[in-house]
């Protein structure tokens, strides 16, 4: 009896004590998080005024604003995105339903996944070399491009697992109500997944919004307004990049700005994608 | 709903039925291994037919084979001849969209659309008819009816079709069934994972649509065989046992292993 109870105390300590250890270690990973967040409020926040949102980035020394900036980030997170959502989620439905047993599947799978975990710098520069090298100059479409190969393997992956997670019952019980099979992945499957599918496109913009090093050999940067596709374009992380490294106050200060925006356009996307999932899980 | 041993039906009048579904000489494999073994049988038309047997003898495989759902899956095959009206459906030309028009399916668990209730039934009708709006609401009110289902649901129409209970939504399946107009409906299981009173609703279901409909029901509960079926198929290790009359399989099977079953000594 005795001996019982000192092995249930020893498995209650060594609990307490893993149990410690783990709440240690999620404490460090937010801890980190929310330094980097405080930060960014805390430097960025005094820099936010309206314009920020109605200049352009200033010579060295002026005052300025991110607009140009901002506009470029947003036309070529858009393009990349009509770009490579439709790839993507066609993709993924190849794969989760007419593909569902073909090895194709299984190779287009694995490269994926390549793909998803492979640098992004990498495709700037493979970028680099099949548009901005044959057209001679840095563009907005070379950057669009580079953003839509990012694209791409976020939205096959998710398009996917969600399809697969779509019970076989279901698409039994479209296929047996006399349904061929593109109306039924149309009008059920995609029903079923649409939640889970606009999650994944969401996140991918996330993800792209964030972007630099796949920009930096393709749409460059631009210290003036431009909409001309066929020219440098100026993006929020570029010029990031640019005024965080530079010696200049005004330019820092910018820098943090953005760095903020873009850290608040992400993690409102994240909620919201989130919001999206939460709902379909309520249902 | 009918007593469970009725005997208003005698030998000669079941031999002059008309056929709806025959299968002849019909293997089933599911890769390399026979699932059903030289199956022979035939399905009056009108009436409920049970399938019975222990899990894995078959009897849903066959239900499968009915309306060829078994394709959605690769490395699955059948040989041998389903004759539905003397047509072979296992032939290569047959549509397999019409096939499934024809004969509709009623699944183990509720599988409704993710979409509303109306939209639920208005999906399978939209497929091969174009109606006006108008007809479509009394196609759709009709179906409803037809499913015990429509003093339920008519004032919430638009609700989605998961938020009705679990014997709700095997109704509504069954409505949209019986909403594109097929001629033999396949139930696998379908009351399985339902509530007594859920099921008691089904099968009453069942007894009313027999007047126009070709029946056919896999079920597990045998006392279910008996209550709602005329004639019972009693499988085993994919062999089609003995097909009779369901009072003759429950009072008097000619095999011993039918007779073993249905006392539970096994399975």
């Amino acid at each position: 009896m005795s001996v019982a109870m000192s092995l249930h105390q020893r498995r209650k300590r060594k609990n307490g004590v893993m149990m410690a250890l783990c709440v240690i270690a999620a404490g460090i990973g937010l801890a980190w998080l929310a330094l980097i967040l405080g930060a960014l409020v805390y430097k960025g926040l005094s820099g936010v005024s309206l314009s920020v949102f109605t200049e352009m980035t200033p010579p060295p020394g002026d005052a300025g604003g991110l607009l140009n900036a901002i506009y470029g980030s947003i036309v070529m997170t858009i393009i990349g995105i009509i770009v490579g959502t439709p790839i993507g989620v066609l993709a993924g439905t190849y794969m989760a339903e007419y593909g569902r047993f073909s090895r194709l599947t299984t190779v287009v799978r694995f490269i994926n996944d390549i793909l998803l975990s492979a640098p992004s710098i990498i495709v700037g520069l493979f970028v680099y070399e099949l548009l901005v090298r044959p057209m001679g100059h840095f563009s907005a479409i070379a950057g669009a491009v580079a953003l839509s190969i990012l694209v791409i393997p976020v939205v096959v992956r998710t398009t996917e697992d969600m399809l697969n997670l779509v019970p076989n019952a279901l698409r039994e019980a479209g296929t047996a109500i006399g349904a061929p099979r593109w109306v039924v992945i149309r009008s059920v499957a995609y029903r079923a997944a649409l939640s889970g599918i606009v999650t994944g496109i969401l996140l991918a913009i996330a993800r792209i919004s964030g972007e630099t090093a796949p920009l930096l050999f393709t749409a460059l940067n631009n210290q003036f307004w431009s909409s001309n596709l066929n020219a440098p374009m100026a993006s929020l992380p570029v010029t990031i990049f640019q005024f965080a490294l530079s010696p200049y106050e005004e330019w820092q200060q910018l820098a943090w700005t953005g760095a903020l925006i873009i850290t608040l356009t992400v993690l409102g996307l994240s909620i919201f994608a989130r919001s999206l999932t939460g709902r379909r899980e309520d249902r | 709903m009918k007593p469970m041993l009725s005997t208003d039906l005698n030998v000669a009048e079941t031999a002059v039925e008309k056929a709806k579904i025959e299968v002849k000489n019909l293997n089933f494999y599911y890769g390399q291994s026979k699932a059903l073994k030289d199956i022979n049988l035939s399905l009056p038309e009108r009436s409920v037919t049970a399938f019975i047997g222990p899990s894995g003898c078959g009897k849903s495989t066959l239900l499968r084979v009915l309306n060829r759902i078994y394709e959605l899956y690769p490395k699955q095959s059948a040989e041998g001849q389903v004759l539905l009206d003397g047509k072979n459906i296992l032939d290569r030309s047959q549509d397999l969209n019409l096939l499934r028009t024809k004969i509709g399916m009623v699944f183990q668990k509720p599988t409704p659309f993710p979409m509303s209730i109306y939209e639920n039934i208005a999906f399978g009708v939209r497929l091969y008819e174009k109606i006006s709006k108008a007809e479509m609401d009394n196609r759709v009110e009709q179906a409803l009816k037809r499913a015990a289902l429509w003093n339920e649901v008519k004032d919430k129409l638009n609700a989605s079709g998961l938020s009705l209970s679990g014997g709700q939504q095997q109704r509504l399946c069954i409505a949209r069934t019986v909403a594109v107009k097929p001629e033999v409906i396949l139930l696998d299981e379908p009351a399985s994972a339902l509530d007594p009173l859920s099921t008691a609703k089904i099968e009453e279901l069942i007894d009313e649509l027999q007047a126009d409909y070709t029946i056919v029901i896999v079920t597990h509960n045998m006392q279910q065989a008996a209550r709602v079926s005329r004639q019972t198929a009693f499988m085993y290790l994919g062999e089609l046992v003995e097909f009779d009359r369901t009072e003759k399989i429950f009072t008097s099977p000619r095999e011993k292993r039918t007779q073993d079953y249905i006392t539970g000594r096994f399975g």
